[in-house]
């Protein structure tokens, strides 16, 4: 294998330790805090590894923390998909197009070597936080929001505005302005992975013309944080259109990622899934190319519902 | 000759302060526009429309920059103008949602979820703007 001639030996495709595609119930995420690359030499070396077009995109961004922030989102998520190929690929060699809604996907033809894989990712990020999912065989969506994150409206407003009828009375029937604040971003979160899911973009699939919610709040009006403790904490999605959307086709899960960020997944269920097992997820924070954490089962991840 | 709608456009050597393009063209001249750094050989691609408007009217799109930098807490020297893309300005979804509000607030419309979809500038947002509120005049 031809190894590239690099200002750092630390630095090479070779540094990406290869990894075993996940299991068709499971989905693998992966995630970079931007506070922890500060190396202008390893930035140079994720932007070695992008086409022209998004080296452009980059650049349009408006400040440096956009800047950055969009050029980890596509390192990251090529030198995800490079670990699961079966021959040492380089970031550098994958391409990309969108389905006709939009959606990226991996271009398998136009890969040397080709080995095509029913992998299907997804990434989203925020300005501290860039995240990616993987699934095989399974179209999946993820959504991640800071914690924090405050909204300019009254989030009674913005309900009312976006999400269904349902929905609009669940928040509005929690009193304290904070854990209504969270409950909104968690919905959020789970309504944005869904419609990424499908794949359909937003005017697709109108965040009015379906339901989130946990499996117990059938008749009581009880929130996710609430739902935890009941036996099936499920989190169930039901469309207010015509029945022909398989709803229950979907899974969710939705945990605190890294102390700082809800991060909600949204997968179909495998068909061999007859049952209704939670999602299995495994867990990595990274620095591509310089170091890797499996870190499910520590406090950086935290279930918030649907998850074993 | 590349035509944009700036007011002034400075060549300079090759400078980020990322340092990021020293992984571009060894030698290609930097354009610096408002303190942006585009590589020379993106320009094309990079297609900044010289815009003859004829459609929403200055205030209106001054408005739309005002609610777009408040909304997306943008640095006072970081320039907003009908060019200017959302999504190059770091907005998300949540953050185009509560655009979209800000304007039908403002200007006391109310824009549908496909035309939302299609606002990808504040200029794109300025006609939907005008446009919307003449319907509702003539209505």
């Amino acid at each position: 294998m031809r190894m590239q001639c690099l200002d750092t030996k630390f630095f090479t495709s070779t540094s990406l330790v290869p990894m075993q595609l996940p299991s068709r119930m499971e989905t693998h995420l992966w995630y970079v805090k931007p506070n922890e690359v500060k190396s202008e030499q390893l930035l140079n070396k994720y932007l070695e590894f992008l086409p022209k077009s998004e080296k452009e995109h980059v650049f349009s961004m408006r400040g440096d923390e956009l800047r950055k922030g969009a050029l980890l989102a596509r390192a990251l998520v090529r030198t995800t998909i490079a670990r699961y190929q079966i021959n040492q690929v380089s970031p550098r060699s994958l391409k990309f197009r969108k389905n006709i809604h939009g959606k990226p996907e991996v271009d398998w033809q136009q890969i040397e070597d080709w080995h095509p894989q029913q992998l299907h990712f997804n990434i989203s990020h925020t300005e501290s936080l860039v995240a990616c999912g993987v699934t095989t065989h399974n179209p999946i969506g993820i959504d991640i929001e800071e914690k924090e994150r405050k909204i300019k409206h009254s989030i009674s407003s913005f309900a009312k505005r976006y999400f269904s009828q349902q929905e609009v009375q669940l928040l509005s029937s929690i009193s304290d302005p904070e854990i209504q604040r969270q409950e909104f971003i968690k919905l959020w979160t789970l309504k944005e992975a869904y419609v990424k899911a499908l794949g359909r973009g937003f005017s697709g699939s109108p965040f009015k013309t379906f339901t989130i919610r946990s499996a117990a709040a059938s008749k009581e009006s009880i929130h996710l944080s609430e739902s935890s403790s009941f036996e099936n904490s499920d989190i169930v999605v039901e469309s207010l259109e015509d029945s022909t959307n398989h709803t229950g086709d979907w899974q969710f899960a939705l945990l605190e990622l890294a102390g700082s960020h809800y991060a909600a997944i949204c997968s179909r269920k495998d068909c061999a899934n007859i049952g209704s097992h939670p999602m299995k997820i495994g867990v990595w924070r990274t620095i591509p190319l310089v170091e890797d954490e499996y870190v499910s089962g520590t406090n950086s991840v935290i279930a918030v519902g649907g998850l074993m | 000759m590349a035509s944009f709608t700036a007011s002034s456009i400075s060549f300079t050597p090759l400078s980020s302060s990322l340092n990021l393009n020293k992984g571009l063209a060894k030698s290609s001249v930097s354009l610096s526009i408002n303190g942006i750094s585009f590589p020379s050989h993106g320009l094309k691609s990079v297609s900044r429309r010289f815009s003859v408007s004829c459609a929403a009217k200055p205030e209106t799109v001054d408005k739309v920059c005002e609610i777009v930098r408040k909304q997306l807490a943008i640095q006072p020297d970081v320039a907003v103008s009908g060019d200017s893309k959302f999504a190059a300005l770091g907005a998300d979804s949540l953050d185009t949602v509560e655009i979209v509000m800000g304007l039908e607030e403002e200007f006391g419309i109310s824009v549908e979820e496909e035309s939302a979809q299609t606002i990808a500038t504040v200029q794109d947002a300025a006609d939907l703007i005008e446009n919307l509120v003449e319907k509702k005049g003539s209505a």
